[in-house]
């Protein structure tokens, strides 16, 4: 009874809060500018600038994508990091943790014949889609100069794919599983790349990330820019498609789904 | 070829976080050498910070790198000055010795699981990378993105602490997450009201938004993120938990560093950018000291009800936090080199002290202070380490931090603000007494110590390996060097930097 009455209070305090910063912020929501207008800092400062000037800067006809790899490419350097970052945590707190027994063939056999996604059929269908999202996925990251897309989709496009191929019951039922190690190995090497990316320019003169510098053959200092855009992106794809995957199999080797 | 010399602002970060992406690969090779990479990284690290706060103090002028060699309103830059100048060598100091520390405890690991001391390594070197970036960047988003990699490599190395770790590193996981955000929608509005990210573009338009509400607004979710992340008296909920169960190698770098760089952080945001001062500005700045003089106190009688060392020296961290915001809320010349001063001496302090905890840990497994019965005898470097950072602690004079709350107490007086005093000196004696009582059971404590007497110390052997010897000495040299040579810090470095860029 006791419990139930502070609880009860807790609620109604949560409630006063909740409607407190309700009321605050309708009052904001008016100081803020409108979304959308022109006249606003947020709307004309710098904005400007990457409007006018991301294409013959960088060649990417998408400005988002000219911002995020190349005006602000340190940035999304450690966003990448941070990925790599959680996969690493999850997979050393994890190691810890017993993997649960290794099945033996006879359980395999039984364990597949419940299919996936309700009969043979739609397994084999799905089947099929694996390759098709693997095209998909590289098509999204060669396309993220140009329209939407980018290295972090087509990462997780890959991975997926990836996901499917591993959880549909497989004709012949040997395990086709990446181990977990490798996974966060490949996904640190993209990040790599990455800063290799970086790295380079400053050898040949620039700072760091400075794709102008790229010591590569192009008519322009634009095309440069792509150049890089385009190589960080491919790292990021490495390094986002390999940490998706090391945290699926570390999870999928320490959980049992029969329970 | 490479100029170095043009490079060092990113190559302080560059040389850690090629390190930690090379660790895992070298690793799965060769497992002692992925520690090595690790340890080198940092090494460089360090040497690169030092040679670039030579060069600032040398030259008087700050250093600008442009990554991506964007002119900085478009691009992010890296601004190094006196003032981060010696935030970075103490991150990179602090982060190198800890690697160092480090190397004995995943020895008992790699047993465990041969991807453990790995991740282990990598996080630490994230960590301090995280730290270096947020000490060093000139742009307000940078500075979220180093946050947040500061802020996971923390949850994950609170995690594989000791048993209740995973426990704390879910409560600093949800609180910290608050605080980001915090963090996030302060930079938003300041972004709705100026239409730029970078700082130095950012003190430029305040003056003309003194009083609009969006800053007003941006102010009060900046104090609450860095509040969180610093754990500031109201908002400390997560710290004494996570600074108690994590990793015992990594805990001198969380304890040590990890709450005083968001620190450092409010500082460059509201005597950078903040810098005109308003009504409001002033309400703000009382409420920081309000928080600030709670927290001194909390921490220090809060300290007092413990007798399991890492909780004591949790709680008189949030005390030592509290010292920092003080310094801001007095705000003058003095105030504000007394809370830089007391970021540099208690980051050595505290992770001297947590040095110590992990070493007993690794020799005897001792957790509680009633535990530690003369362990001076067996452990000489220890009990001295111990005794040279508490008594720096409490603020006796040849130490470094006795210097940081004089000059506290200047500013406060100089300001006319003299309750600050009263608690300076209120929170100095109850801080001597739960220091005398943990160096009461480490001299004189009979009882245990003769329950000791098997583990005998072979003679010519040292009493630790010298992994763990070496941060020790590194520590007491910096507290007392600190103390010593105080006013050639203060006086070549520290003030014209802060009456340039701080008080301009």
């Amino acid at each position: 009874m006791e419990e139930k009455k502070t609880k009860r209070k807790v609620a109604l305090g949560l409630l006063i809060v909740v409607v407190l910063v309700g009321i605050g912020a309708l009052k904001v929501g008016s100081f803020l500018p409108t979304i959308g207008a022109l006249d606003t800092p947020a709307n004309s400062n710098i904005s400007d600038y990457y409007i006018n000037h991301a294409y013959e800067d960088t060649h990417a006809h998408n400005i988002v994508t000219a911002v995020l790899a190349d005006y602000r490419g340190f940035d999304t350097l450690f966003e990448t990091c941070v990925l790599l970052l959680s996969g690493i945590a999850v997979l050393t707190i994890l190691s810890s943790k017993e993997k649960i027994a290794q099945k033996s063939d006879k359980e395999m056999i039984e364990y597949y014949r419940h299919s996936t996604f309700g009969s043979a059929l739609m397994d084999g269908a799905f089947r099929i889609v694996v390759p098709v999202i693997l095209i998909y996925g590289i098509y999204v990251l060669f396309h993220g100069e140009i329209s939407l897309g980018g290295g972090f989709q087509a990462g997780a496009l890959l991975a997926c794919a990836y996901l499917l191929n591993r959880i549909i019951p497989k004709f012949d039922l040997r395990k086709q599983k990446a181990r977990e190690e490798l996974g966060i190995i490949t996904a640190a090497a993209g990040a790599f790349f990455y800063v290799i990316t970086g790295v380079l320019p400053m050898i040949f003169g620039g700072n760091f990330l400075a794709f102008g510098k790229l010591p590569f053959a192009a008519s322009t200092i634009a095309e440069l820019h792509a150049d890089g855009i385009l190589m960080i992106e491919i790292g990021v794809t490495i390094c986002v498609a390999g940490v998706i995957i090391t945290i699926l199999e570390v999870v999928l080797e320490r959980t049992n789904f029969d329970d | 070829m490479i100029k170095l010399l043009e490079h060092l602002p990113v190559l302080v970060i560059l040389f850690p976080l090629c390190a930690t992406l090379l660790c895992p690969l070298i690793s799965h090779f060769k497992p002692s050498f992925g520690k090595k990479v690790v340890m080198t990284g940092l090494f460089l690290s360090v040497v690169c910070a030092v040679t670039q706060l030579w060069q600032v103090v040398s030259t008087g002028e700050a250093l600008h790198y442009y990554l991506g060699g964007w002119k900085p309103p478009f691009g992010i830059e890296f601004v190094i000055d006196g003032l981060n100048g010696i935030i970075v060598v103490l991150v990179a100091v602090i982060s190198w010795i800890t690697s160092l520390f480090s190397s004995p405890f995943e020895k008992l690991e790699r047993e465990e699981g041969n991807f453990r001391s790995a991740g282990y390594y990598s996080m630490l070197s994230f960590l301090a990378l995280g730290l270096l970036g947020m000490a060093s960047t000139g742009d307000a988003f940078n500075l979220y993105v180093f946050m947040e990699i500061t802020a996971i490599s923390g949850y994950g190395l609170i995690a594989i602490g000791e048993e209740k770790g995973p426990i704390a590193a879910f409560r600093y996981l949800l609180t910290g997450t608050i605080g980001a955000s915090m963090y996030l929608l302060g930079v938003g509005f300041l972004y709705a009201a100026t239409g730029t990210l970078n700082m130095a573009d950012l003190a430029a338009a305040m003056p003309e938004l003194v009083d609009s509400p969006l800053i007003i607004l941006s102010v009060g979710c900046l104090i609450v993120g860095f509040g969180i992340k610093m754990a500031l008296f109201p908002l400390h909920g997560w710290q004494p938990a996570a600074h108690s169960y994590a990793h015992p190698a990594a805990d001198p770098m969380i304890a040590g560093i990890m709450i005083k760089v968001p620190a450092y952080a409010m500082l460059r945001f509201f005597f950078c950018i903040f810098s005109e001062s308003s009504a409001v500005m002033e309400v703000f700045f009382d409420a920081v000291g309000v928080m600030a003089v709670f927290g001194v106190l909390f921490g220090s009688l809060k300290a007092l009800r413990y007798t399991t060392y890492n909780k004591i020296l949790a709680y008189s961290s949030i005390g030592q936090v509290g010292y920092i915001a003080m310094g801001f809320a007095i705000g003058n010349f003095y105030g504000l080199i007394g809370a830089v001063l007391h970021i540099v001496s208690h980051a050595f302090m505290k992770s001297g002290l947590f040095y110590t905890s992990g070493a007993l840990k690794y020799k005897f497994g001792i957790h509680e202070t009633t535990e530690l019965g003369q362990v001076y005898r067996d452990m000489p470097m220890t009990g001295m380490t111990m005794t040279v950072c508490a008594l720096s602690m409490i603020g006796l004079p040849p130490f470094a931090g006795f210097f940081s709350k004089w000059y506290l107490a200047i500013g406060a007086i100089e300001n006319g603000q003299y309750g600050f005093v009263v608690v300076l000196i209120l929170s100095s004696l109850l801080s001597a007494i739960y220091f005398f009582r943990v160096m009461e059971k480490l001299f004189m404590d009979k009882k245990t110590a003769s329950e000791r007497t098997d583990t005998v110390q072979p003679k010519g052997k040292l009493e630790l390996p010298w992994q763990l010897i070496v941060p020790m000495i590194v520590v007491v040299c910096a507290v007392i060097l600190l103390g010593l040579f105080n006013s050639y810090i203060v006086g070549d470095v520290l003030e014209p930097t802060i009456r340039e860029v701080v008080l301009a």
